[in-house]
């Protein structure tokens, strides 16, 4: 019967063709949800490599005065890292964790191989007291390393990984372009994926940047702060941190985030366009349901004829809905291969980056939906084939 | 055009089955009901039908001989009355018995001949056979085949419908009903949409199938001279038998 099933289609191939074609565009539209819906869960899943809670961002804004700013700097650190309630303060680049800010270069180079795409970021000495980033091979900044005549840094796992290989990166020497300016790899943090829970673990490259360093101070620059506060800080403790820094800098002004509203404030604006797809894809998969119960009315009332003559043969009724079921996965079947024929590409071709498992579950997953779909749409179709009373039909041509 | 036949596989009825009854209707009643309107299709219809007899049905438009052809076929159920085959009552028979007993013992042939145009000669005779389980591709295939040659046509089995004539489309018809060797074949008008010469063909063949395979026809007809050709030629007027 299948093989009938196949030379059926085959030889209505014509008519099929649009099926398939829509069932192909479906499977393709489902394919590419799916591809983000998994690797959004696949990324929620992954270690994020560093802990957010208790973490306070303070945004300061510095005065028009410039004069003795790293020592105000200085001193303000001091003063909050003093403060009753503060576990620990780190001073970093705008591109905290949940920030929309972002810094990313591909300026690294180890023996003339460039380096992959790396978000960059300031880090001192305390951060990861404040972060608390798993460092899996190698330590984390400490004063030693203002002897080192190249610059500390600490890149995660995805930029060791990408730029090193199966080498051990600790010790490593980056250099730019050029060969000149030089960066010594003195840790290995597991991850930091700091944009959301559905972001990705995407190489990245902490530089030791300390106010007690040589580094010259931006005047325009903007500092953020990271406080580690004990647990059950509130109100209070921020009223303090903000009057600590007003104090110390003669009127700067301070705003206090925990990373929680952070985080909380970053999913809803990532998740938004991800319900919005799914909700364009949701109305063009009914359209598209419509469309196939609709095709396969049509197809049940030209071939009435056709069901009667094969009830008179010796089919029976759910043989004749088996056989419509039949044909539709057929059908389907040949929509679904086409269309897993262009989405292996991605997986092959590396597109996005995404790992190739996410592909892999994301083809599975939408070629389940549009079996399910298909099944669906042909079921109340195939029943009324079912109930078609073969004398009655076999009259009507 | 090739009218040759090729000589009939299977030996004919013998002549001791001749008065065995192959089909009986008793007290058939057809009764189309709509709303407002009750139509007696078939009226108190009692019949019997032997093995290897060759049965004409003759009558007007609309006195009842197709839907009688249709409850025959199993393909409709009477209002009343009780159909036998081989001696059993199908009455209480599911939807699966019927469909069984359609595919081993009955053949059809329409008038407007009912192939799938989509389908190959080849594929369209085999068609019964794919309802049989237990048929291995092969032997369908040797079988559609064998039916294929008996009508005459084994140079045509990888034609599709529309690339023949209205005879050869009507011998195919033949082949799809012979190739399930049913017992009893039940033609509704098979010549209805022939020209003479092409209706004098099917009729010659149905004929020989009847006589020299011992298969039992029963064909409903509007043409007298097609009808004196069988044994037996029942006369149906406003849904009762008349003669």
């Amino acid at each position: 019967m299948i093989r009938h099933l196949f030379t059926l289609i085959w030889n209505r191939k014509r008519s099929n063709f649009l099926l398939i074609s829509e069932i192909l565009l479906s499977f393709f539209v489902l394919f590419v949800v799916s591809s983000l819906l998994v690797s959004s869960y696949y990324n929620y899943r992954q270690p994020a490599g560093f802990a957010y809670d208790n973490v306070w961002e303070v945004n300061v804004a510095p005065g028009q005065d410039t004069a003795n700013r790293k020592e105000m700097m200085q001193l303000m650190l001091q003063r909050l890292q003093a403060t009753p309630g503060v576990v620990a303060v780190t001073r970093t680049s705008s591109n905290t964790p949940f920030a929309f800010s972002s810094m990313n270069t591909n300026e690294f180079y180890y023996q003339k191989k460039q380096g992959p795409s790396t978000d960059r970021y300031d880090a001192d000495d305390d951060m990861q007291k404040v972060l608390r980033q798993n460092v899996v091979a190698g330590r984390w900044f400490e004063r030693r390393d203002d002897a080192s005549t190249r610059r500390p840094v600490v890149v995660n796992q995805e930029f060791a990984k990408a730029m090193f290989g199966s080498e051990s990166a600790v010790g490593k020497v980056l250099t730019n372009d050029k060969g000149v300016a030089s960066w010594q790899v003195v840790g290995v943090v597991e991850a930091y994926r700091r944009g959301s829970d559905f972001d990705g673990n995407n190489p990245a490259i902490f530089e030791r940047r300390v106010l007690e360093g040589p580094d010259h101070l931006d005047p325009n620059d903007r500092p953020v702060l990271l406080v580690r506060v004990q647990p059950g800080s509130g109100a209070v403790l921020e009223q303090r941190l903000v009057k600590e820094i007003q104090a110390v800098t003669k009127g700067w002004h301070a705003i206090v985030n925990t990373l929680d509203e952070s985080r909380h404030d970053k999913m809803k604006i990532v998740l938004t366009p991800l319900v919005a797809l799914g909700v364009v894809s949701l109305f063009l998969i009914i359209n598209v349901a419509l469309g196939l119960f609709g095709v396969l009315w049509y197809n049940i009332n030209q071939r009435r004829a056709e069901i009667g003559l094969r009830r008179a043969l010796g089919a029976t009724g759910a043989g004749i809905g088996g056989q419509f079921l039949g044909e539709m996965l057929v059908v389907t079947t040949l929509g679904v291969l086409a269309g897993v024929v262009l989405a292996a590409q991605f997986p092959l071709l590396g597109v996005f980056g995404v790992p190739t498992p996410v592909y892999v579950l994301a083809i599975l997953l939408a070629a389940v939906l549009i079996y399910v779909l298909t099944a669906i749409c042909a079921f109340q179709p195939s029943r009324i084939a079912a109930g078609i009373q073969p004398a009655v039909s076999l009259r009507e041509e | 055009m090739e009218t040759t036949l090729t000589p009939a596989p299977a030996a004919p009825a013998p002549t001791s089955l001749k008065n065995t009854p192959m089909l009986k209707l008793l007290d058939i009643e057809k009764v189309y009901q709509t709303d407002t309107i009750e139509t007696v299709a078939l009226n108190r219809v009692n019949l019997t039908i032997n093995k290897g007899e060759f049965v004409s049905i003759m009558g007007p438009s609309g006195c009842g001989k197709s839907t009688l052809l249709s409850l025959m076929g199993l393909l409709d159920e009477p209002t009343g009355g009780v159909i036998e085959i081989d001696g059993r009552a199908v009455t209480s028979y599911s939807d699966k018995e019927l469909a069984r007993v359609r595919n081993h013992k009955i053949g059809f042939i329409f008038q407007s001949f009912h192939l799938i145009n989509d389908l190959s000669v080849l594929d369209n005779v085999e068609l019964p056979l794919l309802y049989r389980a237990g048929m291995s591709s092969k032997e369908r295939r040797q079988r559609a085949q064998q039916a294929l040659e008996r009508v005459g046509l084994s140079a045509r089995t990888r034609h599709f419908p529309s690339q023949l004539s209205g005879g050869q489309r009507q011998r195919v018809a033949i082949a799809r009903a012979l190739a399930g060797a049913p017992e009893i074949i039940l033609a509704d008008e098979p010549t209805g949409n022939l020209d003479s010469v092409m209706g004098d063909e099917i009729m010659d063949l149905l004929l020989s199938l009847n006589r020299e395979q011992g298969t039992t026809v029963v064909m409903v007809t509007h043409d007298e001279n097609m009808a004196h050709k069988t044994e037996r030629l029942i006369r149906f007027f406003d849904g009762s038998q008349v003669s």
